[in-house]
């Protein structure tokens, strides 16, 4: 299905209906007949409270409108009630970018051969095993333990930090600089590090709240 | 101009992977210029057996799909100056390459080394085709089971239809007093049914599943008993006539037997 034409979702009022803008009234009629009949008897005597958002409803339209959800058995609230769910119906908007970085947040760990790539930070709940890569325009914070690849700033950016609970990376880059794991064994981590570069090299710091 | 060797097997998991590694260390280690190629793509392990991942920037992937040029991509080995390793990429499948590619990847390394050893992944679609594209020859890897040597009949078969004659056969993870209780199949039952030339056979070792895990092939081990099987596979590689291994009972007793004989005799 394409755009969907209505929304139809329980709330404490009794079922609303959101009727989003943009779309063809008749189509929007249609999906609406079809979606009500596929639910059967299930609305029979719900009260319905209708919210068109920011579409203007004209009178015939709301006159088709409340003889179709009527010939389900629905009764149809009066206006000053719909107004009221309007409220409690949820606008799906883009959150606006009030100056913030664009974050991707991963809920899983990153197993190897998979890559994420982002335009921004990337915060990892999870591990990032060998062989897996996490590449970001931005810092990356992996809220877990980091043995893969990680090249943060990849756009060239080298204030771009990466954190771990754990830093085992396999290899680590920031903006241009590499950095790998050296041959021998170390000691493992235990606590949280991050890495960032200074004097031309990327350096690793046990990590302190009061240093960010 | 070098030469280029398809090491491949059909089933997965009897020691491609080592072998490339070993041979390949072996040649370097007597002065010739060797590249390893990981062909498994998506699946790499190469590097991490030659204990070379935390290099790697390029892949192989990169080079066909001309990101970098092939020297960028050449990773050196930190023990050998003449071993390098050209890494498969991990996030890629094998459908990333096409096997006209290997073969012009192959050639163009061939014209710097003088082995090119391509590691193949497991099975026998489009990874292995890409593998065997650029081969001169072909080294099959089984170990002495009955469906080891099914996949490696297989794989004879798939060779000379992409007209790689004369495989040779390594026998991996033989266990000497297995075979002498009748246990596992010996090296003539393995012969009989593949009916190819012989390069090696090496005994089931344990140093082998540390050398693997360490990154450090174990054929820099002088101890150890694969690493000489490995030793004597890269002289007949080279050429040289070397006597099988005798593969005796490496039990206690034994060893001390042999230990006094040796004495006794000096």
């Amino acid at each position: 299905m394409a755009k969907e034409a209505c929304i139809i979702k329980g709330t404490k009022h009794g079922i609303s209906i959101l009727i989003p803008s943009g779309l063809d009234f008749a189509e929007v009629l249609a999906q609406l007949r079809a979606r009500l009949a596929s639910a059967q008897e299930f609305f029979t005597g719900a009260t319905v409270y209708v919210s068109t958002a920011d579409r203007e409803l004209g009178p015939e339209e709301k006159r088709q409108l409340e003889q179709t959800v009527e010939e389900f058995g629905m009764v149809i609230s009066k206006k000053e009630d719909l107004e009221a769910a309007a409220v409690v119906t949820e606008r799906r908007e883009e959150p606006k970018d009030e100056g913030g970085e664009a974050t991707l947040l991963v809920r899983r760990t990153i197993r190897s051969g998979q890559r994420i790539w982002y335009d921004g930070n990337v915060v990892i709940l999870g591990d990032v095993n060998p062989g897996a890569e996490v590449v970001c325009t931005g810092d990356i914070l992996v809220l877990g333990c980091l043995r893969g690849v990680a090249h943060a700033g990849c756009n060239g950016n080298v204030h771009a930090t990466v954190f771990a609970f754990r830093l085992e990376p396999t290899q680590l880059r920031i903006a241009n600089y590499i950095s790998r794991s050296p041959d021998e064994k170390l000691p493992k981590p235990l606590g949280p590090e991050y890495a960032r570069v200074c004097d031309n090299v990327i350096q690793i710091s046990a990590y302190q709240s009061s240093q960010f | 101009m070098g030469k280029s060797i398809v090491v491949t097997s059909g089933k997965g998991g009897v020691g491609k992977t080592t072998t490339v590694a070993n041979i390949g260390t072996g040649l370097a280690q007597i002065g010739r210029r060797v590249c390893l190629v990981d062909a498994d793509i998506g699946l790499r392990n190469l590097d991490v057996v030659m204990g070379l991942e935390n290099r790697i920037v390029y892949d192989l992937i990169d080079v066909v799909e001309g990101h970098c040029r092939i020297r960028s991509a050449l990773i050196k080995d930190k023990r050998l100056d003449n071993l390098f390793l050209l890494p498969a990429a991990q996030t890629r499948e094998k459908d990333a390459v096409s096997p006209e590619q290997m073969k012009t990847l192959v050639e163009e390394l061939k014209n710097e080394f003088d082995y090119v050893l391509v590691d193949c992944p497991a099975g026998i679609e489009q990874g292995f085709r890409n593998a065997v594209a650029g081969a001169d020859t072909a080294i099959i890897v089984t170990t002495p089971e009955v469906s080891a040597v099914r996949d490696a009949d297989r794989i004879v078969g798939l060779l000379e239809a992409c007209e790689l004659y004369e495989p040779q056969l390594i026998i991996n993870r033989l266990r000497p007093d297995m075979v002498r209780k009748g246990d596992m199949m010996n090296t003539d039952d393995v012969i009989d049914i593949l009916a190819i030339k012989l390069l090696g056979i090496v005994p089931d070792d344990e140093s082998i599943i540390v050398s693997t895990n360490r990154g450090e092939p174990a054929v820099l081990d002088r101890k150890s008993m694969s690493g000489q099987a490995f030793r004597n596979i890269v002289r007949r590689l080279e050429g040289e006539s070397v006597p099988f291994l005798p593969l005796e009972d490496n039990s206690v007793v034994k060893r001390l037997l042999r230990l006094f004989s040796i004495g006794g005799r000096s």
